[in-house]
């Protein structure tokens, strides 16, 4: 009965599809097109370097988003997000490499393979993690996960055939479609602006089907299980099989994540998959906003774009040093910065960036009263 | 003193030949024409379900076919106890077009009234709506020898019970189709048969001074009652259309409510939409945002008051905007109640602006931000709250009927609204008042046929030559306008000898946010006092912003300045009433009157001699000699 559907009124919901829909008001349609056409405008706005970082962004808001499906929506805490992106990343590498390289290659260059096959290798060391999941909880979910990464770093640093060895490294995945390579500087673009593109377009897939998964019966037997185990397993949600397919979802997104991550700058090292970096997605996640998609975009592009701000900074407090060996420089306030915001947005902000976009669409949406 | 001819293109009573047009012959045109346009919406598991016109004639056939089935004939009646629903209008119009008709019991009457009101109304059948209205019937079904069966609409809770009278609504349906089946076109031809003088609706009056009494709509009352609403322009000008939208939640067992959603949704076309429960309605006229709006004067003065509470309660920026565009609504109200409703250059541009600021926002939020048409009715109403909603936009219109006349006597017209008024006699309707006692008596095609077995009370209120006694005290307003003073068995003589109608000072009191119910004493007594009822949310808010600890309601009316704020507001409304029309004393109520008490009707009125009888103590104590209130 669409056709007859009031005008206007978008709280009378006349179907359980309209209850869903993503994009459930005409102002959430028109600013979500307009967010899109400047997003794609970016190339024509921005310098190239801008653009590597931004593309760089989008690539860690795919990672990101992987790792809020599981800790955010699931609720299960894992700081084995550096592993998966690891194995992501030397599986996409290892297929496109050069087969007569130093280090092992097949010479598989096209992206529509080497990308889901290095998700579907991460999924598959994901469900194979799960069963873990599946039997502990909170805190020793999270020091069993970080058993892994420490796994991985060993098997990464020790296995040089693959990685090239500590300290060395190999190239990155070839970024080639149907035997046309994707990121070339050519008369139309630059290679930074088609990475750009290129990048944006794969979060753009990537967020939109993850947002699908979050409304659909698994997302909701997500939440249900983050909310409380016990509670979703009496209203018959199945237990093992959602933290597993939480665990496999998540991986194929660190995967994909993984190996896109290092195309961009072409080269990478296998010190790369520390906790560090695990760390660093999980404040992407709490900052951005945990259990929200938006919230976990945000959240990679102000995490991966804070290092660029705090060098912007020097020009405003002239006594923070850029060079490394004096103090203080802007490392040291760098990390300062980092620990700093996961403490007050913790305390303050639970909700993280998204948290403070809903309080001010709140205050908005209540005008002209306050509840 | 109005046009006394009757509208054009109307059928004379009791054609022979033609079929008499009833919602049943409108819903069935209405499905031929526009079969899938949305008649009706009810929100079932959090989604509005909509209800197209081919499938609402269908259901109402298949409903029709079951009342046959069940052993329904022509002049008997049909019970409906349910809150607002689609069944309720179904079980209704199906009624109808077996030539039967509908009688409506309020959900929250308690099981001697159901079992009274059945038994009078000799109801064969009986459509009632859970657990709780089922085990009213059972208790009182033995003292009903007319009713034969009982249809519940909600299984739940009722699945156990193995009464040979009970029957679920499925059942009625199969029932239904199997007798279509059987006898194709059988509700058809009752439809064909029907004339102008059978009946349609057996309305019971609320009562506030004794026994309900059953008032006769026949066809031809309904017809003329929804030929004045929907092209008569007695309602929105331009008329209701197929395109608007409108809230069903007062009880439909109202003649009001039936005028708004039953009759103006097979007349017109509009579509109906049923509220959740009375409970729910401010968040069901946000999703809904109506277009035609009706509201009796409770409604009216709650959305007014929690639009006050929230906007003392909000953030400090928010406030200083919302309390300055109020204001300003103010001042647009008080130039629109000298206009009649039509803007200057000047209350447009203000309007322009506030509504970018405020108006806008605050009528989405409160559910009115489409209302074109917006009506008060069934009660008395302070003319503060319809200018507030003037001001803030919301076309306000009062408007005056009852049962006894379909609902149809006078409204208040687009562009030409008298504030304090009820407006003008609608077309068609001869209205005069009566010199000596100052009574309004009106005389239409809808007067009703009388009052269910009572010739007595039906000769005290109908004459033989069709002028209905209304029982209201009224007087003429510039030549066109009607004003009510007050109800004829109201009115209060005080020792000093003056004839006072309390309904004005009561709505004036009522007004105010922190009041929630007024009744005044002063019948053969010195002088005017009050018994005055708080409204516990808004007080409570005032207490809590006051930093007043209070625990229950009792509590709350025992804190001396609760009496103070209340009696603030007594002063307020003294200041405009000469000296004998003042509420000299006046006592909070200890309790929340309740219709289970019997201090109101079912539809909330004050029975004034029930609170009389039941807070003796206190008017004795406001007529004691010494101390001050």
């Amino acid at each position: 009965m669409s056709n007859s559907r009031p005008r206007g009124r978008p709280l009378l919901r006349t179907s359980y599809a309209e209850d869903l829909a993503l994009l459930d008001t005409p102002a959430k349609r028109w600013w979500t097109a307009a967010l899109l056409v400047l997003a794609l405008s970016l190339p024509f706005l921005l310098t190239d370097d801008l653009l590597q970082l931004l593309a760089v962004c989008c690539v860690a808001a795919i990672g990101a988003i992987g790792l809020g499906l599981v800790t955010g929506y699931a609720g299960q805490v894992s700081l084995g997000h550096a592993f998966f992106l690891g194995i992501g990343a030397y599986t996409a590498a290892g297929l496109s490499g050069d087969p007569d390289g130093r280090v092992i290659g097949l010479g598989v260059t096209d992206i529509a393979l080497w990308l889901p096959a290095a998700g579907l290798v991460a999924a598959l060391a994901g469900v194979l993690v799960a069963p873990l999941a599946t039997r502990l909880r909170g805190l020793y979910l999270a020091i069993v996960t970080l058993g892994l990464v420490f796994i991985g770093q060993h098997v990464f640093n020790e296995w040089s055939a693959l990685t090239g060895g500590a300290g060395v490294g190999r190239p990155a995945a070839t970024l080639e479609f149907l035997g046309r390579p994707l990121a070339v500087t050519d008369a139309v673009a630059t290679r930074d602006q088609k990475l750009y593109w290129l990048m944006l377009v794969l979060l753009l897939v990537f967020a939109v089907a993850a947002r699908n998964l979050a409304r659909s019966r698994i997302g909701r037997a997500f939440t249900a299980i983050r909310d409380r185990d016990i509670a979703a397993g009496v209203i018959g949600v199945n237990l093992p099989r959602y933290k597993t397919v939480a665990f496999a979802v998540s991986s194929f997104y660190a995967g994909c994540a993984g190996a896109l991550l290092y195309t961009v700058t072409g080269f990478f090292d296998p010190g790369s998959f520390s906790l560090l970096l695990s760390v660093q997605y999980i404040a992407m996640v709490l900052i951005g906003g945990a259990g929200t998609i938006s919230g976990a975009i945000a959240g990679a592009f102000f995490i991966t774009l804070l290092p660029r701000l705090t060098r912007e900074l020097q020009a405003w407090v002239p006594f923070v040093s850029t060079q490394p060996n004096e103090v203080p420089n802007v490392f040291q306030v760098e990390t300062i910065l980092y620990g700093v915001l996961i403490i007050v947005f913790l305390i303050f902000e639970p909700r993280g960036l998204f948290g403070l976009w809903i309080r001010a669409r709140n205050y908005w949406k209540a005008w002209p009263f306050s509840y | 003193m109005t046009a006394t001819t009757a509208p054009s293109g109307t059928a004379p009573v009791g054609t022979a030949g033609a079929a008499a047009t009833t919602i049943a012959s409108r819903v069935r045109d209405r499905a031929g024409a526009t079969p899938h346009r949305v008649a009706m919406r009810e929100k079932v598991r959090g989604i509005w379900q909509e209800v197209t016109w081919a499938s609402y004639w269908d259901t109402v056939l298949t409903v029709g076919h079951g009342l046959l089935a069940l052993g329904v004939r022509p002049g008997e009646r049909v019970a409906v106890l349910a809150e607002n629903r689609r069944e309720w209008c179904w079980t209704d119009v199906a009624a109808v077009a077996v030539r039967a008709a509908t009688v409506g019991l309020y959900p929250t009457s308690p099981a001697a009234e159901v079992g009274w009101l059945l038994a009078h109304s000799a109801a064969r059948v009986l459509v009632a709506e859970d657990q709780e209205q089922v085990d009213k019937a059972l208790a009182v079904l033995d003292d009903c020898p007319d009713l034969h069966r009982v249809v519940y609409l909600e299984p739940r809770g009722v699945r156990g019970y193995h009464h040979p009278a009970l029957l679920g609504w499925d059942e009625l349906l199969a029932l239904g189709a199997e007798h279509r089946a059987a006898h194709p076109g059988a509700v058809q031809r009752l439809m064909a048969a029907a004339t102008n003088a059978d009946l349609a609706t057996l309305i019971y009056t609320s009562g506030t001074t004794g026994r309900p009494k059953g008032a006769m709509l026949s066809v031809a009352n309904v017809d003329f009652a929804i030929r004045t609403v929907t092209d008569g322009g007695g309602l929105a000008s331009p008329p209701p259309a197929p395109d608007d939208l409108l809230l069903s939640y007062l009880p439909l067992c109202h003649v009001a409510e039936r005028v708004f959603t039953t009759w103006s949704n097979a007349g017109a076309g509009v579509q109906v939409n049923f509220a959740e429960s009375i409970a729910t309605v401010p968040a069901n006229l946000r999703e809904v945002q109506p277009t035609i709006l009706f509201g009796v004067p409770r409604i009216w003065e709650k959305i007014l008051a929690s639009v006050t509470i929230r906007v003392a309660s909000a953030s400090p920026v928010k406030r200083a905007v919302a309390r300055f565009w109020l204001r300003v609504s103010d001042r647009i109200g008080g130039r629109l109640v000298a206009t009649g409703g039509r803007h200057t250059p000047a209350t447009r541009l203000a309007y322009a602006i506030g509504w970018v600021f405020c108006y806008r926002a605050l009528r989405d939020r409160i559910g009115v931000r489409r209302v074109r048409y917006a009506a008060s009715g069934a009660a008395p109403i302070a003319p503060e709250v319809l200018r507030f909603f003037m001001g803030i936009g919301v076309p306000m219109h009062e408007v005056y009927g009852m049962t006894e006349n379909s609902a149809i006597a006078t409204g208040n017209r687009p562009g030409r609204v008298k504030l304090g008024t009820v407006g003008e006699p609608q077309d068609g309707v001869e209205l005069r008042i009566d010199e000596t006692t100052g009574e309004i008596l009106t005389r239409h095609p809808g007067v009703f046929a009388g009052y269910l077995d009572d010739p007595a009370a039906t000769a005290a209120v109908r004459e033989p030559d069709g002028w209905l006694h209304t029982g209201d005290i009224g007087e003429w307003v510039c030549g066109t306008h009607v004003r009510i003073t007050g109800r004829a068995k109201d009115i209060m003589i005080t020792a000093g000898g003056k004839n006072i109608g309390p309904a004005g000072i009561e709505n004036e009191l009522k007004a105010s946010p922190y009041v929630k119910e007024a009744v005044l004493v002063g019948d053969r007594r010195p002088y005017l006092a009050a018994l005055i009822g708080i409204e516990v949310d808004t007080v409570g808010q005032w207490a809590q912003r006051r930093r007043l600890p209070y625990t229950t309601y009792r509590d709350l009316t025992s804190k001396p300045e609760v009496v103070e704020l209340i009696g603030s507001v007594v002063d307020e409304v003294n200041r405009r009433h000469p000296p004998v029309e003042q509420v000299r004393r006046f006592r909070l109520l200890p309790k929340e009157l309740d219709q289970d008490d019997g201090e109101l009707t079912a539809t909330q009125k004050v029975r004034r001699e029930a609170v009389g009888r039941a807070f003796a103590d206190l008017v004795d104590e406001l007529y004691a000699p010494g101390g001050d209130r």
